[in-house]
């Protein structure tokens, strides 16, 4: 009890140089709390970010592994290759299935694609080159290329990426479009598609195969794609103008009631972690899978949008690390000289019995009670202080973040559309969806919560501690006698 | 034997008086008369060595010394002989490098010494070392506090604690600073009783007061040794401390004989 008495009694006989510890502690635990909010804010918004999107695994061709060592002006390799390439395996439906099948994987879809030739309908005449097909099944069987049309199946809305990313926007559609549109011969076509034909919502279209088995298909949705400048300029219509989307199952009966129809599958796999994708990929090639196949993920896509959020909390890190090793310095050296002027008093003390560890409690106790006192105002003042910092840091990110969440809303007929968005009223239900929805911020509540206050905690206890090491030391080394021999 | 001899300078109260006994003093060097059951502290064969002193460099060799309670002692010698050394080894500020101090019976080897300087001993300094930014009262309280003395009203006791030293009530609550060399020392006597210690190990004591408190500082310490059966080891080159005290030991000698 007798030391708390005695640091009360030291704090007010050193009021200046207490003051002074204070203000710096002061100093320090707000620009702590402030930096701590702001990486708090940012940590948040960057899991928001990482959350929304899945941890998706697509399998792609390996180019570059086929073309290693291959030399295109000996024709015997030019065989080779073609051969190659002409023998990677189809993979059906129960291929995905068995591959989906794994610890690592928590959810999957596909898109299912098909070329039929229209019946009732004429193809939108465009000048762009058929592409070789990147998905499975591709090949020589592959029918895609010489068919009018593309009946293009998504599995579920996760797998419609086409709209999750922008690449298309639905313009019109229909109030229960959403409720049918993955069991039944429902199908969204391109707007050029639909003027081309004079089509509109609720028309039937009719395809049919190469055997000319016709299948009917009611219209449900009119979509447009956003093209680029140097696409637009290049040909009369857009790439997906003949592109029909519907759901997989339509595509799987058609498939199923025509054996000859060879179909190319999209699969994606959501995985539990990046971290396991080279064991997936083992697993993959063991149940299968032709090794000129790759597994790769959407990591880079993911970061990609909370590089600056990033940059920020890289900032903030180096500007808390920054301030705590020079702060700690200063408090340190103030503290020697502290110590080094009270050398007679710690002298006296020592003589008359006081131990070293009630001493050194005594020194550490003034600087807890400087410090508490300094830190509850520090954190307060930075609480106050954070939010107007962190928002004007932080705000182009929050914006855009929250920008894109509507952009996705509008791709999918959200807003003034008949049909809207599927669940559009509540964000967590679209996230179930697969939909990457940011959690929005209205403004950044780059708050001093618990975690903040208990960081502050660890901040202060580590300077008291840093600071009081001097003191300890000192305490340590003096001798009492050598000290009153001194001042004698 | 002891109390005689007090009483008996007590009573002669005169110059020749004093002479005569200095005399009977200087001859004696009064350990022989030591009673065993009286020893409160026995230096054993105690040397010190610098921690960084060459090995045969001592700065106390052999020194075998025992003091009784009730008794007030002069340890005396020049400088150099280790009169400061011996003070801090009897104070537990030091630990011998050879032999031991026995003090109530106990090595100070096995003795927590911070307790023993809050405890059992008071020591007094020729600088009064007091806390300046203290009061006189306050300055004694403290000491108080890290003895852990328990009592209900320790101002009351420190005032108490002046007073018997022949401080007034109301120094009680003045800054020491503002306080005569004499009343500062009064005080760190004061200081020094505040946990009623066995003895009373004093450096200097006098050495920056007039010879009227010289006077009545060493009054105060006969009283503390022969009415209250204190230990009183004093510290000093001066002779008159020494002709008032009970028993001289000269560190000059002890250092000769070790030095042969």
């Amino acid at each position: 009890m007798f030391i708390l008495k005695n640091a009360w009694i030291s704090i007010k006989r050193n009021k200046g140089r207490n003051i002074l510890i204070g203000i710096i502690i002061l100093i320090i635990a707000c620009a702590c709390t402030i930096t701590l909010a702001i990486k708090n804010t940012a940590g948040d918004l960057i899991d928001s970010y990482k959350s929304a999107y899945d941890k998706e695994v697509t399998i792609s061709f390996d180019r570059a592994s086929l073309m290693k060592d291959f030399d295109p002006s000996q024709r015997e390799e030019r065989e080779n290759a073609r051969e190659k390439f002409d023998n990677i395996a189809s993979y059906t439906i129960s291929d995905i299935e068995s591959f989906a099948d794994s610890d690592y994987i928590e959810n999957y879809y596909y898109t299912y694609g098909i070329g039929l030739n229209g019946n009732n309908i004429e193809k939108a005449e465009i000048e762009s080159n058929n592409e070789m097909p990147n998905g499975f099944g591709h090949g020589k069987e592959n029918n895609m290329a010489s068919t009018d049309f593309t009946l293009t199946g998504y599995s579920s809305l996760e797998a419609m990426s086409e709209f999750i990313n922008g690449t298309y926007t639905m313009k019109e559609i229909t109030d229960n479009a959403w409720d049918i549109a993955f069991d039944g011969n429902y199908v969204f076509i391109n707007e050029e598609l639909a003027n081309y034909n004079n089509l509109a919502l609720n028309d039937k279209i009719i395809l049919e195969d190469t055997d000319e088995n016709t299948y009917e298909l009611e219209i449900i949705g009119i979509f447009k794609e956003n093209e680029d400048e140097t696409q637009e300029a290049m040909s009369m219509f857009s790439n997906s103008a003949n592109t029909i989307v519907t759901n997989a199952k339509a595509v799987i009966d058609i498939t199923n009631s025509n054996e000859d129809l060879k179909a190319t599958i999209y699969p994606t796999f959501i995985i539990d972690s990046y971290d396991n994708v080279e064991k997936l990929q083992t697993e993959f090639y063991e149940k299968g899978l032709d090794e000129n196949f790759v597994l790769q993920t959407n990591e880079e896509i993911a970061l990609s949008g909370v590089s600056s959020i990033q940059n920020i909390n890289s900032f903030a890190t180096t500007f808390l690390v920054i301030t705590l090793i020079i702060g700690g310095i200063v408090l340190f050296v103030i503290n020697m000289i502290n110590i080094r002027e009270r050398k007679y008093e710690i002298g006296v003390l020592r003589t008359i019995g006081i131990s070293k560890f009630k001493l050194t409690m005594q020194f550490v106790l003034e600087l807890v009670i400087v410090s508490v006192v300094a830190l509850i105002l520090g954190a307060g003042i930075g609480a106050v202080s954070s939010k107007g910092v962190s928002n004007s840091l932080l705000e182009n990110e929050i914006n855009s973040s929250n920008e894109r969440t509507e952009e996705i809303g509008k791709n999918f007929g959200g807003d003034n559309m008949n049909g809207g968005m599927p669940n559009r009223g509540n964000r967590g239900e679209m996230r179930g969806k697969g939909m990457p929805v940011v959690e929005a911020y209205d403004s950044i509540d780059a708050v001093v919560d618990i975690k903040v206050l208990l960081e502050l905690l660890g901040i202060g206890i580590a300077l008291v501690l840093v600071s009081s090491i001097a003191s300890m030391v000192s305490i340590e080394r003096f001798s009492p006698l050598t000290i009153l021999k001194e001042r004698s | 034997m002891t109390n005689k001899n007090y009483i008996a300078k007590d009573k002669l109260g005169n110059n020749k008086a004093l002479e005569k006994q200095r005399e009977m003093k200087d001859k004696e060097i009064k350990e022989k008369n030591t009673t065993p059951k009286n020893i409160i502290l026995s230096i054993k064969n105690a040397s010190y060595r610098y921690s960084d002193a060459l090995e045969d460099d001592y700065a106390l060799r052999n020194v075998s010394f025992d003091f009784e309670s009730g008794k007030m002692y002069a340890i005396r010698g020049r400088s150099g002989t280790g009169k400061t050394t011996l003070l801090s080894l009897i104070s537990g500020l030091e630990r011998c490098t050879e032999g031991e101090i026995i003090f109530d019976g106990k090595s100070l080897k096995n003795m927590n010494l911070d307790k023993f300087r809050n405890s059992d001993i008071g020591i007094v300094f020729q600088s009064y070392n007091l806390l300046p930014f203290m009061t006189a009262s306050e300055n004694i309280i403290l000491s108080m506090d890290v003895s852990g003395l328990k009592i209900k009203n320790k101002k009351e006791k420190a005032i108490e604690l002046m007073e018997k030293v022949g401080l007034k009530e109301s120094y009680a609550d003045r800054k020491v600073l503002r306080l005569s060399g004499g009343e500062q020392q009064r005080v760190a006597i004061a200081r020094s009783l505040s946990y009623n210690p066995k003895m009373i190990i004093a450096d200097e004591p006098t050495g920056n007061l007039d010879k009227q408190t010289e006077t009545e500082i060493l009054e105060i310490f006969k009283k503390l040794a022969h009415e209250e059966n204190k230990c009183v080891i004093i510290v000093t080159h001066s002779q008159n401390v020494c002709d008032s005290v009970d028993v001289i030991y000269d560190l000059k000698k002890v250092k000769e004989e070790s030095d042969k």
